[in-house]
């Protein structure tokens, strides 16, 4: 009995420690109620606004308009002309897109080899140096400088030495994406079996036979998977994009909102959303080609 | 057998050709770096030697650091808690009736499927026309794009929990809300973490460019050096961004290596 009531306490207390993860949860809940303090009590919230019948009557209005309600004008919906040259816009953007994930996967698949930590310090074989673990270092820094820039500040940056169009805004997509693409692709190539690139390795292969038997089999398939993934969040930014790049449906967007043009605001969302739903549509197929 | 298109060609051949569209889309003839534009270039990447580190500036990135981080933990707050129901629906395994399960679940993932569609600038754009610029505007725009790629990572992991625990669970007669609460998400926390970490990290960055609509923070500090020509601040602002990024992410390892242990 005794003995039964001892192993319950050690049994509880085995359960308690405060452990990192525990310590994690708590200091997340003190840091939400400190972050919600702060925005509703030192920022303008807008929390008295929800409460006030003319913000919602507003709201509802400007819903309204976007679908063409009691505009008095022919929406857009309804004119041939509009629809033709909002899909030119979107046929820009979608080719903004895919510019974008081509520019990001090809420069991501030319450095995500010195990225990763077992090519570096010779853990898939070769030997081991300060040159190499520099170029690691150096490339991951990279990495994590454009990742951690959002698309939109590299693009407010890069329009101030390209002329607008479609490449500005694909850069800056680009730059983002190769930081992310180029980390995940250095992960998926870290976790892979090192037993064939060894194996290859010791019977006297060189370095790019060992690429191309040992390490790109096994890593090339998740690359593409990462890479349709990107794509389907590129093609949502790309819009975004649009708005400080100067082209293709974001610049509308933008344009037809300070002219009051709703009901275009409204046709440019739907050719958004034909965009988005139909990149998702195409990567779902891709990926099962890819598997 | 060989075939002429086999999957993987095919797929080669679709990146191929896309690619090549892409390319000749762009009107080459006025692509390109524009007149003083390589000047503007060098003078951007050279500001980066060193960045702007005055104790006045400092203090006003990490000012600014701060009112980001605020608005990415007030959106990731919203995101979890509106995904994880609506994730844990679209396993279809909340209700005992399977038919309705089924139901649930086909409605919680179109539900999840139009949200995310919208990204977090454009309903954020949205709400400000049409409610007035406020942060709890900013901060609802990056929750409803979040919600829906959250909920539907979740409802992905959780349906993938190997069954026999949960089978057990059910033998000693829990309700599927149980199963859910006590196999499912305590097996599939890991991965649910991690992920969340990841969407957290992605918030700082929505969180920074809410300054688009006028929201401040580090998005707002970098137009404003951006617009004085003040490169040198430019890249310490970017160089805050990282450090925020980088410290989720020791947080986000930190913890699942506790979980493991």
């Amino acid at each position: 009995m005794i003995r039964h009531r001892e192993t319950t306490r050690n049994y509880q207390r085995q359960r308690q420690p405060l452990t990192f993860a525990r310590a994690s949860a708590y200091g997340f809940l003190l840091l939400a109620a400190v972050s919600w303090g702060y925005i509703l009590l030192g920022t303008e919230s807008g929390v008295g606004d929800l409460v006030s019948a003319q913000t919602w009557s507003d709201a509802g209005d400007f819903f309204g308009r976007l679908l063409g309600l009691g505009s008095g004008v022919q929406p857009a919906y309804f004119q041939g002309d509009q629809w033709v040259e909002k899909g030119k816009l979107a046929y820009d953007t979608l080719a903004m897109s895919v510019l974008a994930i081509g520019i990001a996967g090809i420069g991501a698949f030319l450095t995500f080899l010195p990225g990763a930590r077992n090519v570096s310090n010779g853990g898939l074989g070769g030997s081991p140096s300060r040159a190499g673990l520099a170029v690691y270092c150096l490339v991951r820094w990279v990495f994590t400088l454009t990742r951690a820039v959002p698309e939109l500040v590299w693009a407010m940056v890069i329009i101030f030495f390209l002329s607008p169009g479609i490449l500005p805004g694909a850069l800056a997509l680009a730059l983002h994406n190769y930081g992310v693409l180029g980390k995940l692709a250095s992960e998926v190539v870290e976790d892979i079996d090192p037993a064939p690139a060894r194996a290859l390795r010791a019977s006297g292969a060189g370095g790019f036979q060992m690429l191309l038997y040992g390490i790109l089999p096994q890593a090339l398939p998740q690359f593409i998977t990462y890479l349709l993934y990107r794509w389907e969040v590129v093609i949502r930014t790309t819009v975004v994009v649009g708005f400080v790049g100067a082209t293709g449906l974001g610049r509308e967007f933008r344009l037809s909102l300070s002219f009051f043009h709703y009901t275009e605001v409204g046709l440019i969302i739907l050719w958004y959303l034909v965009l988005v739903i139909g990149v998702d549509l195409i990567c779902a197929w891709l990926r099962r080609l890819a598997r | 057998m060989w075939r002429l298109f086999d999957n993987r060609r095919l797929l080669s051949l679709f990146l191929g050709v896309a690619l090549v569209w892409s390319l000749a889309s762009v009107d080459w003839g006025s692509a390109g770096v524009h007149s003083g534009g390589g000047g503007t270039l060098r003078e951007f990447v050279l500001a980066a030697f060193p960045p702007e580190l005055s104790p006045d500036f400092l203090r006003v990135g990490l000012a600014a650091a701060w009112q980001t981080a605020t608005f990415a933990v007030a959106a990731i707050t919203i995101a979890v808690v509106v995904g994880l129901p609506l994730g844990a629906l679209a396993t279809g395994q909340v209700v005992s009736s399977s038919s309705r399960g089924r139901a649930l679940a086909v409605g919680a993932r179109l539900f999840l499927a139009v949200i995310r569609s919208v990204h977090e600038l454009v309903w954020a754009v949205l709400f400000v026309a049409a409610f007035g610029f406020s942060s709890l505007a900013a901060i609802l725009a990056i929750a409803i794009p979040y919600a829906g790629i959250l909920g539907r990572i979740y409802g992905e992991r959780l349906a993938d929990v190997p069954d026999e625990p949960l089978r057990a669970l059910r033998a000693s007669g829990a309700s599927p809300v149980a199963v859910l609460a006590y196999g499912r998400i305590p097996i599939a926390l890991p991965d649910l973490l991690s992920y969340t970490f990841y969407r957290f990290e992605c918030t700082i960055r929505a969180a920074a460019i809410m300054s688009f609509v006028g929201i401040r923070g580090l998005g707002f500090e970098i137009q404003l050096s951006l617009q004085e020509l003040l490169f040198s601040q430019v890249w310490t602002l970017m160089l805050f961004l990282v450090g925020l990024v980088v410290l989720v992410d020791l947080w986000s390892s930190k913890v699942r290596r506790s979980l493991a242990a």
